[in-house]
């Protein structure tokens, strides 16, 4: 039996009306990778919170390397030696490395002088220890992401850190970079490091984990058990509860495309920050279509969605919506033209948070609601259709003027997409639109993407998630660094998808 | 949180605000009750004094409602003190410079005093929308800018001869063109407050543009993605506040002051912004709140006679309020 490095017993967590956690107790054994899975909303992140200290429970108490620790004390739970890389990372990025590590080290350099060159001298040794090959000057900003995750991961294992926590560490990465964080997770496992790593794909844990716990609505429903006893159908089965994975959305029949609802010709933007900008891209959509745009994030795909949402003017190129050059138009335009967008971030980008529901369902530019000569609105009539809305998609909410904040991450996207919707449209841009939606929710947008497409309309479907693109996909393009860099059509398949994706040759 | 309790949270920070001030009153030696007695009758209960009340109220009325749409567009346009002022100088011009039928010249003067303030509301505005610059910084400025030219104004071009010594001011309008006498108000005022009252309703509310404005301060980006003309609708908002701080200005000339004076009122566009904020940027609420600072308004030109209190007191009152309120504000706005 080994020694266990993480207890805890009895957490309870109540946010609000919501338990995040329900009395749960687990242990996790040291030396092993444990996953710990779950669905969105589920209480993985909760119980990172929960075990670095971050977070303080209603109930229970958490015991590090047989340390009891005062619970809700971070510094508590670093000194006993547990430590967390957030999916957001934490240092600050406008450090340099050298300067971020020495910033957040437990055991700061004596000296009153700064002095970069010191800092870098006793950072270099441990960041070539690991294999890190970075230059210590430059900003983190400026690094790709899985720099900064070893960064962090560094940084964690510079305190001593005998227990990580990784919350969500794939989220950013690309397949190779996911494989080489895999690597180095054995490795430390290897040198007596517990990590413990919350994910919530499948195909993730089976490749990394050693050990599987399974989180549901706040309650564990499987402690951490070793992986080999366990068959996929039922982690899977756990993971969902009832519903059985198997009932997928149906295979899309193809329709020959009619006409080209939507076309770029060449169309060029200037890059912003670490984006690229796009390079002559051509690119049509046609009827009944929807059309897959897969990449690793920020290769261009937010470049691609402003521009078709008009709301970056291309530096060339031409840009036709249902026939007509609309190029020059701005973004009120084309959505009077039947264009509807569900953007990357619902909670910023897809509608205001602190709005009643009646505003963010109605749309402000859309001709049909011009009602009269007067631009005087009558809110009751608006109310009146924003139920109609909201009962249609199956929002769950109590009046229309409650804000956006009270509800769900699923019932939001149902709000957006109910807004998008409602009427009649011949375009639809959809940007991660599940993007952190639970398999319920993901399940209810690719249905309504489905109805839109068999309605005529075309779909330009933005994911970064290859299994979603291959489900629901007609036709997929490949965007690397800001170029479409590939077509792919069904049967499709994840090696040569992916190697397009991340630019290995063939 | 219902309206009723969103009406006592409002006002709980004035309560926290007079107990502080009335405790330091005390511990400095002056008898409280007289102070308060003294501003009860200033502002209430005395001979005219609630008609003093309405007077001040007015124009921290006006341009409170003026920056409610500035505010709700995410605009912080501190201007209204500058932009009352450019109001009466156009009001003011016209009433003395172009002599007419008073049917012509006075919605000539009303006109002239919301188009000046729109100008210099718009100017602000534009460097914001058009350049990014800093509306606080900009609109801080342009009330010096307008104190100036108020200054330059009634002592050079419009210089009323008769008066000497400190205060300069331009001589007195036609009383025909008057909309009240020296002691405050006139039905006529009253009236067409309550239209601007009205209108700053009806668009706040129940127009389309005034929902996308508080749409677009509230959440910019998802106002975009949905085709809102955000700068545009940014710019409208400046427009707004310049047109009720002008008619402020208006009123000032064409009511009580009957001329336009340098160094009258100095503060009461800080005091309005105050007025919006305790009046949960909503209008009936600015409504309440107005006459309630119109009140310590009054106060302050009372309060000598009946208390040993000096006005600055009332002073130290108002920026106590408003030190809580905006303290209560920000938390708020922070959670937004």
């Amino acid at each position: 039996m080994r020694p266990t490095a993480v207890r805890c017993d009895g957490i309870t967590v109540q946010f609000g009306q919501v338990r995040a956690l329900d009395n749960v107790s687990l242990a996790f054994p040291v030396g092993q990778i444990h996953a710990v899975l779950g669905q969105n909303g589920a209480g993985k992140s909760t119980m990172a919170g929960v075990l670095s200290g971050i977070l303080r429970p209603a109930r229970g108490s958490v015991e590090i390397c047989g340390r009891k620790i005062q619970s809700g004390q971070s510094a508590a739970a670093r000194a006993a030696g547990l430590d967390i890389v957030h999916q957001r990372f934490s240092l600050p990025p406008s450090f340099r490395v050298a300067e971020a590590l020495e910033f957040a080290a437990a055991r700061k350099m004596g000296g009153l002088v700064y002095s970069l060159r010191r800092i870098e001298r006793r950072w270099r040794e441990r960041l070539d220890a690991v294999g890190i090959t970075v230059d210590l000057r430059s900003r983190l900003a400026s690094l790709p992401v899985e720099t900064r995750q070893s960064i962090e991961i560094l940084r964690a294992l510079a305190n001593d850190a005998r227990v990580l926590i990784l919350d969500e560490p794939t989220a950013l990465l690309s397949p190779t970079a996911i494989d080489k964080l895999f690597r180095q997770l054995r490795e430390l496992r290897d040198q007596g490091v517990t990590p413990i790593v919350i994910l919530h794909k499948l195909k993730e844990v089976l490749a990394v984990a050693d050990t599987v716990a399974i989180l549901r609505q706040g309650q564990l429903v499987l402690p951490p058990t070793p992986k080999d006893t366990l068959t996929t159908s039922r982690i899977s089965t756990l993971m969902v509860g009832a519903v059985s994975v198997a009932t997928r959305c149906a295979t899309p029949t193809k329709d020959m495309p009619a006409a080209d609802l939507c076309r770029l010709d060449g169309i060029a933007t200037r890059s912003r920050g670490s984006e690229p900008g796009l390079h002559d891209i051509d690119l049509t959509l046609g009827q009944g279509e929807i059309l897959g745009v897969a990449g690793i994030e920020g290769n261009g795909q937010r470049a691609l969605a402003e521009t078709i949402a008009g709301l970056e003017a291309p530096l060339a190129g031409r840009l036709t919506l249902a026939g007509s050059d609309v190029t020059e138009r701005g973004t009120a335009a084309r959505r009077v033209m039947g264009l509807r967008m569900v953007p990357f971030d619902r909670m910023t980008e897809g509608l205001s948070l602190t709005s009643p529901l009646w505003e963010n369902v109605q749309s402000w530019v859309a001709e049909r609601f011009r009602t009269g000569p007067w631009p005087l609105i009558s809110i009751a009539r608006m109310q009146e259709s924003t139920r109609a809305i909201l009962d249609r998609f199956g929002v769950s909410y109590r009046t229309t003027t409650q804000r956006g904040d009270t509800l769900s991450g699923g019932n939001l996207q149902r709000v957006i997409l109910g807004r998008e919707l409602a009427g009649t449209l011949k375009v639809l841009l959809a940007a991660q639109p599940t993007r952190g939606l639970d398999f319920a929710a993901t399940r209810f947008v690719w249905q309504e993407l489905h109805r839109v497409r068999d309605t005529g309309a075309g779909i330009i479907l933005i994911s970064s998630d290859l299994d979603e693109l291959f489900e629901i996909s007609d036709r997929i393009l490949v965007m690397r660094g800001g170029r479409v860099v590939g077509t792919f059509t069904p049967p499709y398949s994840a090696r040569t998808v992916g190697s397009a994706m991340v630019g290995a040759a063939e | 949180m219902n309206r009723v309790g969103q009406g006592a949270a409002a006002i709980l920070p004035i309560g926290i605000a007079v107990a502080t001030c009335m405790l330091l009153f005390a511990l400095a030696g002056y008898d409280i009750i007289s102070v308060i007695l003294g501003v009860t009758e200033g502002a209430l209960t005395g001979f005219g004094s609630f008609q003093q009340t309405l007077r001040w109220a007015m124009p921290l009325l006006l341009i409170a409602l003026g920056f409610l749409f500035c505010l709700r567009a995410g605009e912080f346009n501190i201007g209204g003190q500058g932009q009352m002022m450019m109001g009466g100088l156009g009001s003011v011009a016209v009433a003395l410079l172009f002599p007419g039928p008073v049917w012509i010249a006075m919605p000539t003067a009303l006109l002239a005093g919301m188009l000046c303030g729109l100008i210099w509301s718009g100017f602000a505005g534009f460097l914001k929308v058009r350049y990014h610059a800093d509306e606080v910084i900009v609109t801080l400025m342009l009330n010096f800018i307008a104190v100036l030219l108020v200054s330059w104004v009634t002592t050079g071009p419009l210089k009323d001869p008769a008066v000497r010594g400190e205060t300069a001011s331009t001589p007195k309008i036609d009383s025909a063109l008057r909309l009240g006498g020296s002691d405050g108000i006139s039905p006529t005022l009253l009236i067409l407050v309550g239209l601007a009252i009205l209108a700053a309703w009806v668009i706040a509310e129940r127009s389309r543009m005034g929902v996308q404005l508080r749409y677009v301060g509230k959440a910019p980006q998802a106002a975009r993605w949905q085709g809102m003309a955000v700068r545009r609708l940014k710019f409208q908002a400046y427009l707004l506040a310049g047109t009720f701080a002008g008619l402020a200005g208006a009123f000032e000339v064409l009511g009580p002051n009957g001329r336009l004076v340098t160094g009258a009122t100095p503060t009461i566009g800080f005091t309005a912004i105050v007025v919006t904020i305790v009046g949960l940027s909503r209008v009936p609420g600015i409504v309440i709140a107005a006459i309630f600072f119109g009140g310590l308004q009054a106060a302050i030109l009372f309060l000598p006679i009946v208390s040993d209190l000096p006005s600055s007191g009332i002073k130290i009152l108002e920026g106590m309020i408003a030190l809580f309120v905006t303290a209560e504000f920000l938390r708020h706005w922070r959670q937004r």
